[in-house]
């Protein structure tokens, strides 16, 4: 009996098994007309090699960017929007301001649903949630007519101050149920996003309809086929929060689904810092265009409501879809091993965001790409060595970074080596990605120096020791198996789901005895989601309270206690939320009252027990080599040492030191030790101050 | 002096000064008070070296703070001996020649000290909800009655905060906490940015940020003089008229291209007015500063050497360059229209290349309650932008502000209104071969049967619409009235009685290029998708198929 673990992306599609006697996994080519092909492809070669069957697994845990796909290539349902007579251009109008100040030639995102069918329809629920109009069956039965007219596969209904009062959008969402039958989905905005801001709530409704009638059909046509195939078990899916649900939630709210690949990623993460005990961890994750990173503490990824998908405008942000989902919330950096270096308009040396991607590549691939890229820098100044790149699947040509590097920065730059050249290149590329970690640890009000760094992806070894220095980080960890991604991440996710209730209410206004009521009520709801795939007594529940100065943008969460003390933790808040305002921000405000804004309910499964470790495959120490490496400070090359990963163990390894292994290679920088832990994760540690 | 290592040095160290920006400007947002100042962003943070020249600004931000506070350091510390400086010391004013142009702005301005030695500044401004005075309106006939003003003084010595300033201030505010708060969050994100930038100097073992700033002038100047060179050498002039407060003002702008630099003299203009419109020049210099560059050097990050290469001068005493007392609260309704004044001029070198006319001025929406329950709210309503050469414009989507609308939800939580409807208003885009932004058609009314007052301060082209380029016709105008018949016109205070709603119809874009070249497409699109009406799809866009 096992579990299996299935990541559709956009090109590859993972298939990944944990039975008693370890991991195995599959890669696949990604099916785009029909993913489950693919999908069931790989569990059936996966299957074979492990001589076992579907009878076998208990348990399927599913990701997949199909959702993600849908939005940005437009390939959703036709959808109409049905939402308060007056405000049909909400949708269109967003913010109503530019994303770029200085860029004259901005376009914003085509709305999901054109004007022609967005429709208003007259009805009004005011900001204290009574009704100042109610809506009328002609009216609906007319709207109805008009959207069988146009052959509408799915309606968003979203209204006024529905997250206060949702009871126009239940009343009319049954009407159309049963005017419009079944083949046609109807969404509500307060259940799928229940938060006050319109703009926000109706495009996370629209996108939630645009792509539910073909997650739906995709979704039950794998569950279908497995089952055809002897499957019994249970199929979970993995969510942008970072947790998993049921199928039948999931197709419900499939927009839910949409960051569910890095979500795998994070936790993956998240369970290595648990494993070797990290309590603060920064998340560095750098692959081949970008680099990502998430802050996780004691064991949990920080997540946020606030998401934005299909970027219309040069990837700018600002320029895509916003949706209210609960997302692990990571701040994406446009540089990772293929990102390009080159001089902009003022002589300054640039890397990314363009990147040369796999194909054509680095100029070191050979394969047509003459940019200088961060890979051929770390090629020139010795980082990697040209043979074993990507566990042997890429061969380097090693004369031609240099060339690139000369020609394209050292030459125009007047730089007097090409390795300087380059090591400035990976410098410039550090200095971006520990910029990111510092600014979003601010947002946060983290001390990033206090966390571990914990890297994954390609390059992320490789940056690790230097970011790491720039950030004041004294301890790395690099993950056993840091390649395998997303997939291996969904087996270390727990069943999960939360939901939001709006409230905006200052603390000494609050009808505790209704909000209590309210919230377990929520809570219940959340519970029984979890309930469908996990036992009752492996549940955890958490309630979590979001407050700020009234008037003022600066939103805090703090968790709440349940039940009994429930009472009792509310009329704690105000002086926790004034300490936690006081220990960010430097100061506090007297006189301000309080609000607030939401509390948002979750339930989850308890965290799963630490798996089987690894078999350690210790060998014994083969001779010492050595490899010149260019060193930035010392203007020289350096000996460092090189060792393979399997043969270090647990006693102390001083660098300057190169670990290499098939998918990455670890820099162990001066200054720097390097050990194995018993699990095979490789720390790093900072030997001097 | 700089070696080899040292360019990749001085890149990553003038990548880290505008962080440093961005972590200032980011904290400050977040803990701003007021819905509309988050919206904006109407806030900026800058790290400025040992001479107070500015080294580099957070993108946040808008443009009206751009160069009024690279100024503003430099004037505050002419003021304050540099000798009487010591460490933890802030400075602070609001006065509107020194700052941002009106009282509402609060400059912050902390020393860092490396070695017993000031290194460089950080400064940031923000924009407090209320000081006092009338509040938001242009019924002041001088800025004694806009509310109070502090002169430069320390809002810090050591570490003792003023509290006898801050006394002033909340003593003066109709919201005291709110903006003591935000006073406080401006010394605060300077703390956090001064500690930033020494980790920096310690880390790159710095002693000052001579050398650095050297790279960054130099790498700036010379950028802006390759980008300035795009536009021919000439003298270009332009004229403008405005509506007004009750009578048409007029700007005007003598632009000279010269090699690497722009000058741009503003005399001609009419002559300051006694409400507050007016603009002092610090702000005017700052918009048209940005109209000039979004066209030209977008690329080029703001720092001293960048914007040294666009001066704005004026004759003294004009709507563009109005002294001290003049009433200057709505001062963006001028300083607004300066980047379309300046475009004007640059569409004479550059033909066909600069985008139309915008809506302008943002429409500030101040309306508080004239019954029993007391509040006041503050939105914004936008209009649309130029269009492109060859893009439509922008709808609903402010230009050359960067603020955005409070959502309508949040709007009515916050005070007893109703926003009845917020609809694009079809034929308010400038007819063109590319379509101007269109406008917007909002009504909003009491939810409590009460009357409104209204503030027009900042409602302007309401009599010409913004100027198509290049054979595009003009935006719309705007249109502002009241259901029981009044048609606004000035910029007055209006009561809105019990039971009856506010109209109002934001300016269009303007459009660009002839519209009889439209792409037939683009004809047939904009008239299913109701933004442009049969009759003007016929009649303007000369297009046959009207009937879809």
């Amino acid at each position: 009996m096992f579990r299996l673990a299935i990541d559709i992306g956009g090109t590859f599609t993972d298939v990944v098994a944990e039975t008693p006697a370890g991991m195995s996994s599959v890669k696949v080519l990604t099916t785009p007309h029909a993913p489950e092909q693919g999908a069931l492809d790989g569990v059936e070669r996966l299957l074979d090699a492990l001589s076992l069957s579907y009878g076998d697994i208990t348990a399927v845990i599913h990701g997949t960017t199909l959702a993600t796909n849908a939005l940005i290539e437009r390939r959703g349902a036709k959808t109409a929007f049905v939402t308060t007579a007056g405000f049909r251009d909400v949708l269109e109008m967003r913010y109503e301001k530019r994303f770029d100040q200085y860029a004259l030639d901005i376009q914003m995102p085509e709305p999901l649903v054109p004007r022609p069918l967005r429709f208003g329809l007259n009805e009004r629920v005011l900001a204290d949630g009574s009704v100042l109009v109610a809506p009328q069956d002609e009216d609906i039965e007319q709207l109805a007519e008009r959207l069988k007219a146009e052959n509408i596969e799915a309606v968003a209904l979203g209204f006024l101050h529905s997250y206060r009062n949702a009871s126009h959008e239940i009343y009319v969402a049954e009407k159309l149920r049963t005017l419009l039958g079944d083949a046609v989905t109807i969404c509500q905005s307060a259940e799928v996003a229940g938060e006050i801001r319109e703009y926000e709530r109706f495009s996370t409704v629209c996108a939630n309809a645009y792509v539910r009638p073909v997650m739906a059909r995709y979704l039950q046509q794998l569950q279908a086929q497995l089952q055809d195939r002897g499957f019994g078990g249970s199929l979970l899916m993995m969510l942008s929060g970072g947790g998993l649900t049921t199928l039948e939630q999931a197709v419900r709210f499939p927009i839910r689904l949409l960051e569910s690949g890095p979500a795998g990623g994070v936790a993956l993460a998240a369970h290595v810092a648990r494993e070797v005990g990290s309590r603060k961890t920064l998340s560095l994750d750098i692959g081949g265009t970008t680099a990502k990173i998430c802050f996780i503490e004691n064991g949990l990824p920080k997540t946020t409501r606030r998401f934005e998908v299909a970027r219309a405008w040069r990837d700018v942000k600002g320029s895509g879809l916003p949706v209210r989902i609960p997302t692990v919330e990571l701040v994406e950096i446009g540089a990772g091993g293929g990102s390009i270096a080159s001089i902009d308009a003022l002589g300054r040396l640039k890397v990314g965001p363009k990147s040369a991607g796999s194909d054509p590549g680095p100029a070191a691939y050979g394969r047509g790409g003459e940019d200088a890229t961060i890979t051929d820098s770390h090629l020139t100044v010795g980082n990697i060595s040209a043979d074993g790149f990507a566990g042997g699947m890429i061969t380097l040509a090693p004369d031609r970074a240099p060339a690139a590097i000369a020609k394209h920065v050292q030459e125009p730059m007047g730089i007097e080596s090409v390795e300087l050249a380059a090591a400035g290149i990976i410098e410039l590329a550090d200095e971006t990605m520990a910029n990111a970690a510092r600014v979003h640890g601010v947002e946060l009000g983290l001390d990033v120096a206090s966390f571990d760094l914990l890297v994954s992806g390609g390059g992320g070894a490789l940056h690790a020791a230097r970011i790491a220095e720039k950030l004041g980080i004294r301890r790395i960890i690099v993950p056993q198996n840091a390649g395998v991604g997303s997939a291996v991440g969904f087996l270390r996710s727990p069943v999960a789901f939360e939901s939001v209730i709006s409230i905006i209410s200052r603390l000494d206004d609050i009808d505790t005895q209704a909000l209590t009521e309210r919230i377990h009520q929520q809570l219940e709801s959340v519970r029984s989601i979890v309930e469908k795939a996990v036992q009752s007594d492996r549940i955890t529940t958490a309630i979590k309270a979001e407050l700020r100065y009234q008037g003022q943008g600066l939103e805090l969460f703090l968790d709440l206690p349940e039940g009994g003390e429930f009472a009792a933790g509310l009329s704690e808040l105000e002086t926790r939320f004034q300490a936690r305002y006081e220990a960010m921000v430097g100061f506090k405000l007297k006189n301000i009252p309080i609000e607030l804004v939401s509390v948002s309910v979750s339930a989850r499964e308890a965290l799963q027990p630490k798996p089987a470790t690894d078999q350690q495959q210790n060998r014994t120490s083969e001779e010492i080599q050595t490899r010149n490496i260019y060193d930035l400070k010392a203007k020289q090359f350096l000996t460092y040492s090189v060792a393979e990963r399997t043969a270090l163990d647990d006693s102390i390894f001083d660098g300057p030191a190169v670990v290499s292994e098939a998918q990455t290679t670890t820099l162990v920088r001066p200054d720097w030790t390097v050990h194995r832990s018993a699990l095979g994760h490789l720390v790093l540690e900072r030997s001097v101050a | 002096m700089s070696g080899q290592l040292d360019i990749v040095a001085q890149n990553v160290l003038w990548n880290r000064l505008i962080s440093v920006c961005e972590e200032q400007a980011n904290a400050l947002m977040r803990a701003a008070f007021g819905a509309i100042v988050r919206e904006a962003g109407d806030l900026s943070a800058g790290v400025f070296d040992a001479h107070g020249d500015m080294l580099a600004q957070a993108v946040t931000g808008t443009p009206g703070h751009v160069n009024t506070m690279a100024a503003s350091v430099r004037a505050m510390l002419e003021i304050v001996p540099l000798e009487s400086l010591g460490v933890g010391d802030a400075l602070v004013t609001n006065d509107p020649w020194l700052g941002a142009g009106h009282v509402f702005d609060f400059v912050v301005v902390t020393p860092a000290f490396l070695n017993g030695k000031i290194v460089g500044y950080l400064a940031s401004t923000s924009h407090i909800v209320d000081v006092g005075g009338r509040g938001w309106s242009a019924e002041s006939s001088s800025v004694f009655e806009e509310g109070v003003v502090i002169p430069v003084m320390h809002l810090r010595r050591g570490t003792v905060l003023n509290d006898d300033m801050l006394r002033i201030v909340t003593t003066n505010s109709r919201v005291p906490h709110e903006a003591q708060g935000d006073i406080l969050s401006l010394l605060a994100c300077n703390d956090t940015g001064v500690a930033r930038l020494l980790d920096l100097m310690g880390e790159y073992e710095l002693s000052d940020l001579t050398e650095v700033a050297d790279f960054i002038f130099e790498r700036s100047a010379l950028g802006t003089k390759k980008a300035l060179s795009r536009a021919p050498q000439g003298i270009y002039e332009n004229v403008m008229l405005l509506d007004g407060y009750d009578a048409p003002i007029e700007l005007h702008a003598k632009m000279v291209i010269g090699e690497g630099r722009i000058d741009v003299d503003l005399t001609g203009s009419s002559p300051a007015v006694n409400r507050g419109i007016n603009c002092p020049l610090n702000y005017s210099a700052a918009y048209a500063a940005f109209g000039i560059r979004a066209l030209l050097t977008p690329d080029i990050p703001n720092n001293q050497a960048s914007l040294n290469a666009i001066r704005v001068v004026s004759e003294p005493g004009l709507v563009v360059s109005a002294e001290r007392p003049s009433p200057v609260t709505a001062r963006h309704v001028i300083g607004q229209a300066l980047p379309d004044l300046m475009l004007g001029c640059l569409e004479q070198a550059l033909p066909g290349e600069v985008l139309a006319e915008s809506s302008g001025a943002l429409w500030t929406l101040s309306l508080s309650g004239a019954g029993r329950r007391q509040f006041t709210s503050l939105n914004v309503a936008l209009g649309g932008m130029g269009a492109r050469p060859s893009l439509d414009g922008l709808s609903t989507t402010a230009f050359p502000s960067g603020v955005g609308a409070v959502p309508v939800e949040a709007a009515e939580v916050a005070a007893p209104l109703i926003y009845h409807s917020k609809e694009f208003a079809p034929d308010t885009g400038g007819a063109g071969t590319y379509r101007g932004g269109l406008a917007q058609r909002m009504e909003v009314g009491s939810s409590i049967g009460e009357a409104l007052k209204l503030s027009a301060a900042a409602f302007e082209r309401l009599t010409t619409g913004p100027a198509g380029r290049q054979g595009g016709s003009n935006g719309a105008e705007g249109r502002v009235s009241i259901t029981d018949g009044t048609v606004i016109r000035d910029k007055g205070i209006y009561e809105i009685p019990a039971g009856e709603r506010l109209i109002l119809q934001t300016p269009g874009g303007g459009g660009f290029g002839d519209p009889a070249k439209r792409d037939r497409a683009a004809v047939a699109q904009d008239l299913s998708h109701g933004l442009i009406t049969a009759d003007a799809a016929k009649t303007i866009y000369q297009s046959d198929d009207t009937n879809s």
